[in-house]
């Protein structure tokens, strides 16, 4: 394991609950959940007409959805990014809605929804030198960036990388979520025993991570650590997880042997938990497999914020740090029955929380799956517990 | 550079070949691009729903098969291996993102096809490849912006030295055409038939693939 630590010194979201972390956090808290009947488009055929988008967003703007929530999180975030960070973009599609206009009243052109152009936007939006890279990895894809950028850091190729993600919720994505069957009808109940599918959601948000020597001599705030990650692949299927979920298990211990530590130094588990049957019981069945019958508070916040596909992971991240900071464990909005497997591990009310190690985990399609260790970064992950 | 090259597998609407031991095949039908490819002696064993795989999916698996048969590795569809791939292209999703779209459109805007909606990810091509060679180590689909394949080759070569798996694949593929190179850490290779990075990306250019933009 690298001496170097990647400590998160600047971070913010905006999702359904609203723009900042704290609105996340409170929304959470509050149990209610931000998926509603939204009019962005017409959903009546599809399974669902409820999906949590942010409110105010215009779809017929002349920018683009992802381009509406991420120019005033970076504007505001502007003093804070050293124009020397590397950019690391995550997204699954993007500026999708400029592709909707072209193919559906051949306004604009369809290039203009490519993943390198909004890359080359959010490089100018975000005042970075660097010219950037784009990482996808489906429902992943922000929490493989941020392995990534943790990675970099880890090795001194980087000293500061810009993470950003980004995902609306669209016509497009929705109507092919809508054919694979992946939706509830009503909102997503995560490990709920009567679970029937995902919500969708929108998101964006960003992380600066730093070498923490840097952050200490820029005595920039250290709001926690990634200290370690485990990426993986089922190789078993295109839409649906590994029933057995050994492949997320797997990312969950290469983490673990990345930090050198054991599972009993793990105090929190942020599930990716879309609410659908087979994610979820993939996923409890990783977690036993990892960390035995010791049950770990276990939450997802897909049942508040929807699933906010290749952002889900940053912003998962950001509320984990939240969780580590004031020591609760956030409520599963929306579960009411849980399922028999996640007996004893999820619940519908916060907790008291005094770990210093979240497990965060994404799985996506295409049997992909990152697990990334967050701690508070105050003291050694070896001493957590 | 700590790791080596032991496979190149490359496809072209006209032909595919490797690099290392030095095949080259011309298509027995290049009219007939996708079709004819699974009749190919590309793959060791049927690759399921292959005819419903998007252009860059098709492309990317052989690639990928051509390199494994340039190292000479066998693989079998009872085994998965501890394998990484990352991949790139210029356009991501872009021609299946407008094709799942349209027929969404034409069919009156009520039901998608879910078979085009999954290539609508960049990822998806890496998907299939590592579904049908059983790789289980990362999937990454990457861009950048410049210097665009020895900068994946390099990426790839960062996550094996990290010890996050034992063997990478990285592929570039368009539609049309093509390359997959299959590293591995030096003190891994049992060869001496290995290639560096320079070796590779300079074949690369002499057989005109990727020449101008990457």
């Amino acid at each position: 394991m690298s001496a170097v630590k990647a400590v998160v010194v600047a971070c913010n979201i905006v999702t359904a609950y609203g723009w900042g972390v704290d609105d996340c956090w409170q929304g959470l808290l509050s149990g209610k959940t931000a998926i509603n009947r939204f009019d962005r488009f017409s959903a009546k055929s599809f399974q669902t007409r409820n999906a949590a988008v942010i409110p105010n967003l215009k779809i017929d703007s002349k920018e683009s959805l992802v381009m509406q929530m991420l120019i005033p999180l970076l504007r505001q975030a502007s003093t804070a990014i050293p124009d020397d960070a590397f950019l690391i973009l995550a997204t699954t599609t993007g500026e999708i809605d400029t592709l909707e206009r072209y193919v559906l009243d051949s306004s604009g052109d369809p290039g203009d929804s490519r993943l390198d152009y909004l890359l080359k936007k959010v490089k100018t939006l975000s005042g970075v030198n660097d010219r950037g890279i784009i990482i996808s990895a489906a429902c992943a894809s922000s929490s493989a960036a941020v392995a990534q950028a943790a990675s970099m850091i880890h090795s001194g190729e980087h000293d500061c990388v810009l993470v950003i993600a980004c995902d609306c919720v669209s016509e497009f994505v929705m109507a092919g979520f809508s054919s694979l069957m992946a939706l509830d009808k009503d909102m997503a109940h995560p490990f709920d025993a009567n679970r029937k599918g995902l919500s969708l959601g929108e998101a964006a948000g960003f992380i600066l991570l730093m070498n923490k020597t840097r952050a200490i001599r820029e005595n920039r705030p250290i709001i926690g650590e990634i200290a370690a990650w485990g990426l993986t692949n089922d190789a078993n299927h295109m839409t649906g997880p590994s029933r057995d979920g050994k492949g997320l298990a797997l990312a969950i211990q290469k983490a673990l042997r990345l930090a050198d530590v054991s599972a009993s130094n793990v105090g929190c588990i942020s599930a990716h938990g879309t609410g659908t049957l087979y994610n979820d019981s993939m996923e409890m069945k990783a977690f036993k497999t990892v960390f035995g019958t010791r049950a770990l508070p276990t939450y997802s916040i897909k049942g508040g914020t929807g699933h906010t596909m290749g952002a889900a992971g940053l912003v998962e991240i950001v509320v984990a740090l939240q969780s580590l900071k004031k020591g609760i464990v956030p409520p599963t909005v929306n579960v009411r029955d849980v399922d028999d497997e996640a007996q004893g591990w999820v619940s519908s009310e916060s907790s008291v929380f005094d770990g210093a190690v979240t497990i965060t985990t994404n799985s996506g399609f295409g049997g992909i799956n990152a697990a990334l260790m967050v701690t508070n970064g105050r003291k050694e992950v070896k001493d957590a517990y | 550079m700590m790791t080596a090259i032991t496979g190149i597998g490359w496809i072209t609407q006209h032909e595919y070949g490797n690099v290392i031991h030095n095949l080259n095949q011309r298509y027995s039908d290049p009219d007939l691009l996708h079709s004819r490819l699974y009749n190919e002696d590309i793959f060791l064993y049927p690759v399921k729903n292959f005819g419903r795989f998007d252009a860059i999916s098709k492309m990317t698996c052989c690639a990928v098969a051509l390199a494994f048969h340039d190292a000479k590795i066998q693989y079998s569809e009872d085994h998965k291996y501890d394998m990484g791939i990352v991949g790139m292209n210029t356009c991501g999703s872009l021609a299946s993102n407008i094709c799942y779209f349209k027929d969404y459109i034409e069919s009156g805007r009520t039901l998608a096809r879910g078979n085009l909606f999954i290539y609508t990810l960049p990822s998806s091509p890496l998907a299939e490849a590592a579904i049908y060679f059983g790789c289980q180590g990362p999937l990454l689909y990457m861009y950048f912006l410049h210097e665009q394949i020895p900068s994946l080759l390099l990426h790839a070569e960062k996550i094996l030295l990290n010890g996050e798996t034992t063997r990478m694949l990285a592929v570039v593929a368009e539609e049309h055409k093509a390359v997959c190179f299959l590293l591995t850490r030096k003190k891994d290779t049992k060869t001496n038939k290995v290639y560096s990075h320079e070796q590779a990306i300079s074949t690369i250019r002499e057989k005109h693939l990727f020449k101008e933009n990457f």
